[in-house]
């Protein structure tokens, strides 16, 4: 049975963790078993070689993933040897009380993300290692309240990195609107999530501008675009603002209705002022952002628009079309 | 437990723990398998699986070798802890993912609006704690970033409610019928995705229900204790509403513009159309509740099945449209008289 990939890593972090001169690929690759049995004899002289290469790379690089700094020296001879310093590796002191520590394993837990679920939970497991007081359980410390970070976008992860390493990306993505996707080439910047949505702010080259995409609307894969960034990155990245203006939340205009007694309670809340008009109907004046024709049109009969001329219009128009339906 | 993800374990995560659990091994001589996996978050199957992999682990350049770790199921045996040296047993710097996790998730519930102050001031406390420690690896973590929404008002009400165990009096906003009607709810939880929701056992419909706080109208904490029976605490993260395959079928047929519709329903299945469009097949017990959708769509989309809800539509848009005859009629007459 080959040997497990954890085992396999488990040992090769030990090893650059614990020694103090560089290690040459072969004093690693005789010295953890994993290694020596990827390279049998049986498996073909050349053919193991190469497998063991891959296996070495790509190990380093899992290990760099769960933050150990690797260093690779070159010795006299101009063999390439590998250590992991102990004062670039270890954890700076840090002292967190019961309160902090139960604040840290509610945070530790809102991840839905399997990726971000994992990195959260080893980061509390190094805290825990360094010191992280146990006298409260973390897990349990907020019982009534759990918030989760939902990530049903398969485009999230590939955009992450993509972000963290600050590699351009390119697309499919699908406008509200369109009939069919096309290709963006995208810098991306930054993601965030609102209402249980997630966003991507970045540099649109086709375009020559900055775009906020919807995680949602990406079809197909994620591809890297090797070069790095032409744009300047701005210091801060506004998403919520953009997606809030689509949503209708930026009203700068008002909007005046009928509205039928005990209907619409939303429309009330978010009213600027409400008059009853004692006939079994109330005139209020609302927020008048984009969307609102759509969103009135859901009361149907139990809402008419007096003004402005346009909305009237807009709300007419979609109610002919249901009315033709 | 409730509320934790179930996801694979990979050899990443899993190495990453074994380096953080021999550093927390080495100084607790005889630890507990019960409390070492409740420090570490994970079961007690889990601790097991990494304590069968580490006596397998070494530092093979020093002569000595393998971790001679073992347990007996109830506790931890280190008998050879020189075998990794001082140096090696140091808790690790935070990786940037690591950080990055932390730090987004405690800056988004730390701004939850209707948090209790002193977890908010511990949030902060250790977030700026965590940055420093973490140095170089905390830069990435500006570039994702979460927002909870909640109503602070209400979400401190319900929060009260659960720690002290007591009913509530509330007036809900239900988008299906457009009303607002009066309940007491015994709260369970409060879960927080996108938007908050309070879950509870409502007495007026003897069974649970969630209740998004914005949609809240007015609530009251009242003296009764809350009673809600046990429950099995279900994963909410998925979907809050979940369709029973009893439920009414609805097909509804849209176009590029009413494509959202996916995005916002959960539903059975959501095929291509040759316009750009979707054929979505989803369920719910109360078909009429979804003539809202219907109107909504206008152009963009059309109820195909069952029939009574696109009349139903229909007849709706109608009756708004003779109310603008209306409007119009008396606008027309006031521009006369003047």
């Amino acid at each position: 049975m080959a040997i497990a990939k954890a085992e396999r890593l488990m040992n090769l972090a030990l090893c650059l963790l614990g020694t103090r001169r560089p290690l040459s690929k072969r004093e690693l690759r005789d010295s953890i078993e994993a290694y020596v049995e990827a390279v049998r004899p049986e498996k073909g002289a050349a053919g193991s070689e190469d497998s063991f290469n891959r296996m070495f790379e790509r190990d380093k690089d899992d290990l760099r993933e769960l933050g150990l700094v690797i260093e690779t020296v070159e010795n006299l001879d101009g063999e390439v040897g590998y250590l992991a310093r102990r004062d670039s590796n270890r954890l700076p002191p840090i002292t967190l009380d019961a309160e902090e520590a139960a604040a840290l394993g509610l945070a530790a837990k809102v991840w839905q993300q399997a990726r971000l679920a994992g990195a959260a939970s080893g980061a509390l497991q190094k805290l825990r290692a360094a010191g992280l007081p146990e006298d409260v359980d973390p897990y349990e410390a907020h019982g009534a309240l759990e918030p989760r970070i939902p990530v049903h976008e398969a485009a999230f992860e590939p955009l992450m990195l993509a972000c963290r390493d600050r590699r351009p990306v390119v697309f499919e993505y699908r406008k509200a609107t369109a009939a069919h996707p096309e290709p963006r080439h995208v810098e991306p910047w930054a993601l965030e999530c609102w209402r249980g949505h997630w966003y991507l702010a970045g540099w649109d080259r086709d375009r020559g501008a900055e775009r906020v995409f919807r995680l949602s609307r990406i079809t197909g894969r994620v591809r890297s675009r090797g070069s790095g960034f032409t744009a300047p990155v701005p210091d801060v990245v506004t998403v919520r603002e953009t997606v809030a203006s689509w949503a209708g939340e930026i009203a700068d205009r008002s909007a005046l209705i009928r509205l039928r007694s005990g209907a619409g309670y939303p429309l009330r809340a978010k009213a600027r002022s409400v008059r009853e008009l004692g006939d079994g109907w109330d005139e209020l004046e609302i927020p008048y952002g984009h969307g609102l024709d759509a969103w009135l049109v859901e009361f149907g009969p139990d809402v008419v628009v007096l003004e402005p001329a346009e909305l009237r219009a807009d709300v007419v128009d979609r109610l002919r079309a249901v009315a033709k339906g | 437990m409730a509320g934790k993800p179930v996801r694979p374990v990979s050899a990443i995560d899993q190495t990453r723990r074994m380096l953080s659990l021999v550093t927390y091994l080495r100084e607790r001589p005889g630890a507990r398998v019960a409390d070492v996996a409740r420090a570490f978050g994970i079961t007690e199957d889990e601790l097991v699986s990494d304590l069968d992999v580490l006596p397998m682990c070494g530092t093979s350049f020093r002569g000595g070798d393998l971790l001679d770790i073992d347990t007996d199921g109830e506790r931890i045996w280190w008998h050879n802890p020189a075998a990794l040296g001082e140096e090696a047993a140091e808790p690790l710097r935070l990786a940037a993912d690591e950080a990055t996790a932390l730090l987004v998730a405690a800056r988004a519930v730390a701004t939850l609006p209707g948090l209790r102050e002193g977890d908010r001031q511990a949030l902060l406390r250790a977030t700026a704690k965590v940055e420093a420690a973490a140095g170089e690896a905390a830069g990435a973590s500006a570039r994702l970033s979460v927002t909870f929404e909640s109503e602070g008002g209400v979400f401190a009400d319900v929060d009260r409610a659960i720690s002290e165990r007591r009913r509530l009096w509330i007036r809900y906003y239900s988008p299906a019928r457009d009303e607002v009607t009066e309940r007491e709810i015994d709260p369970i939880r409060l879960v927080s995705v996108g938007h908050t929701y309070v879950e509870a056992w409502c007495r007026r419909s003897e069974a649970r229900r969630t209740f998004r706080l914005d949609r809240v109208a007015e609530i009251r904490i009242l003296d009764e204790p809350a009673a809600p029976p046990e429950v099995e605490l279900r994963d909410l993260s998925e979907a809050l509403v979940q369709p029973a395959v009893e439920d009414p079928e609805v097909v509804v047929e849209v176009g590029p513009g009413g494509r959202w519709v996916a995005e916002y329903y959960p539903h059975d299945s959501a095929d291509e159309l040759s316009d750009g469009g979707l054929r979505i097949t989803l369920r719910t017990p109360d078909p009429a509740s979804l003539r809202r959708l219907a109107l909504r769509l206008g152009r963009d989309g059309r109820i195909v099945s069952p029939p009574e809800l696109a009349d139903s539509a229909r007849r709706a848009a109608r009756e708004a449209l003779a109310a603008y005859d209306g409007v119009e009629a008396a606008r027309d007459a006031d521009a006369d008289g003047r």
